[in-house]
């Protein structure tokens, strides 16, 4: 189930993140090295590779697309409700809304959207939309005074506001919800796709360890962590590498 | 010295506020008046909880007033923090060309002046630090160029020096004095040191907690530049130490 983020977004707390990522580094060396050596010892020789790549790609693609609206979605809600009035209101109406287990939906995101891949993302959303919209929020919400009032003071007043002060201020909160919600997304889209059978990688594994563990479950499984790890470093690393940069109390 | 014909920048006549703290109402500012003249240097000294910085939320229209009136003869207020509120997604001069950006100066042309103010208050080789690799005091001087880049008519500053050491605060203080005469803004500095206000002052606004209010408005007639160790400023601050020793 997933909680509120609400550590603040301290210099140690990215070291220690950027740590466990170099860390990471090894780990991967080790599974990309076990990869190779299964290959040239022709263990996946059996593996249908163009099917299990189809089926990743389709988990991808539904996975970047519910990001992306939650992402979207997210902000927009964190925004409107920390700014409103109402915020104290709203606040415990969404908390009891993120606590629900999320699979316990699905039954509905079915019985509305039948068992299609847009059924797939939007399910997804409904994880991923949490944590960022708490991370935000939170973000928004314990900035401290002076900083509001300076941004009022020197003009981001009305529209300008979200540009110039309050999506640079939330947005080491957005990398970290983003982070939490991406992981929860994976679990979201894989299990989606193990329930409804609707092709892509949940299906693929669930086929293929059907009949017991078997070299497509293997390489499906090496697959999807080498993705992970991927974006991990390509995208997420370097943002934090920034974040811890200039946010730095 | 601020003088008969001079025009008045702020007039505060009756004005009180209140916190609201979920169901209660609690008041913090009871019956403000004074006047700012323009141009003039204007210290708020008292104890804490006196609602100072809740004064000048209050003129700066942050924070709404509940009764009383307020006249604002100024259009470009800025302000300087205690703890100096830099933006810490920008660089030192992006912080200081903030305003400007805001105020619609395009982006070349407001990097160009705040990079002259940051060299004005001595950080032109900082122009690219976050202000995380800042120390204090430089980080105050980027809020002071922040603030001395839209050209405002009213500087506010809340306890500026507070967070800073003596040595840092004095060399701020100077240079402080220097812009203060050489742009003719009106100064309203919040200041928990006697001595620094009476060194600065033409007026000094005495507030006393429970609810927030003036105890006692004083003149400052000492000639300036001031001398700070005369039998005068000694005067002046023991009569001021005393004024705020009754209330405390």
């Amino acid at each position: 189930m997933i909680r509120s983020i609400t550590h603040p977004q301290t210099r140690a707390w990215h070291r220690a993140h950027l740590l466990r990522h170099r860390r990471m580094w090894l780990i991967m060396a080790g599974v990309i090295g076990a990869v190779l050596l299964l290959t040239f010892s022709g263990y996946f020789g059996e593996v249908a590779w163009l099917t299990l790549c189809d089926a990743v790609l389709r988990t991808t693609y539904r996975l970047a697309i519910a990001y992306s609206i939650a992402l979207v979605l997210g902000a927009l809600m964190a925004l409107v409700v920390g700014w409103s009035p109402f915020s104290d209101i709203l606040f415990p109406f969404f908390d009891i809304l993120q606590n629900l287990p999320s699979f316990a939906l699905i039954p509905f995101f079915i019985y509305f959207f039948g068992f299609t891949s847009n059924m797939i993302i939007l399910f997804a959303v409904s994880s991923i939309i949490w944590p960022i919209l708490f991370a935000i929020l939170t973000a928004i919400k314990s900035a401290h005074k002076d900083l509001s009032d300076a941004a009022t003071i020197f003009g981001a007043k009305g529209w300008r506001r979200i540009p110039y002060y309050l999506a640079p201020l939330s947005f080491p909160a957005m990398l970290t919800g983003s982070i939490v919600g991406i992981a929860i997304g994976w679990e979201a889209v894989i299990g989606a796709e193990i329930i409804t059978n609707v092709a892509g990688f949940g299906d693929f594994i669930k086929e293929a360890g059907a009949s017991g563990i078997s070299q497509a479950l293997v390489a499906g499984t090496l697959v999807i962590l080498i993705i992970v790890f991927v974006i991990n470093r390509l995208v997420w690393a370097p943002l934090l590498t920034e974040s811890s940069k200039r946010y730095a109390e | 010295m601020p003088n008969k014909s001079q025009q008045i920048a702020l007039v505060l006549s009756r004005v009180s506020a209140n916190f609201e703290d979920g169901k209660e109402r609690v008041l913090v500012l009871k019956d403000m008046s004074f006047s700012v003249p323009a141009g003039s240097f204007v210290s708020v000294v008292g104890p804490s909880g006196a609602g100072k910085s809740t004064l000048m939320r209050v003129i700066l229209g942050l924070m709404p007033h509940t009764s009383g009136d307020i006249v604002r003869n100024f259009s470009r207020p800025a302000m300087v923090f205690q703890n100096y509120a830099l933006f810490p997604w920008l660089t030192a001069l992006n912080n200081v060309a903030f305003g400007l950006r805001m105020a619609g100066m395009r982006k070349t042309e407001a990097r160009k002046t705040a990079k002259k103010k940051l060299e004005e208050v001595g950080l032109g080789h900082l122009e690219n630090h976050y202000p995380a690799a800042l120390s204090g005091g430089q980080r105050q001087r980027v809020g002071l160029a922040r603030a001395l880049a839209i050209s405002p008519d009213l500087l506010i500053m809340d306890e500026p020096f507070s967070n800073l050491d003596t040595i840092t605060a004095e060399s701020l203080k100077a240079d402080l004095l220097k812009i203060w005469r050489s742009y003719g803004i009106t100064i309203l500095m919040v200041n928990h040191l006697i001595p620094d206000a009476v060194e600065f002052s033409d007026q000094i606004i005495v507030m006393v907690a429970h609810p927030g209010h003036i105890k006692s408005i004083i003149p400052i007639d000492l000639p300036r530049p001031r001398d700070t160790r005369s039998a005068q400023f000694f005067k002046e601050v023991d009569l001021l130490t005393e004024a705020t020793r009754a209330i405390s």
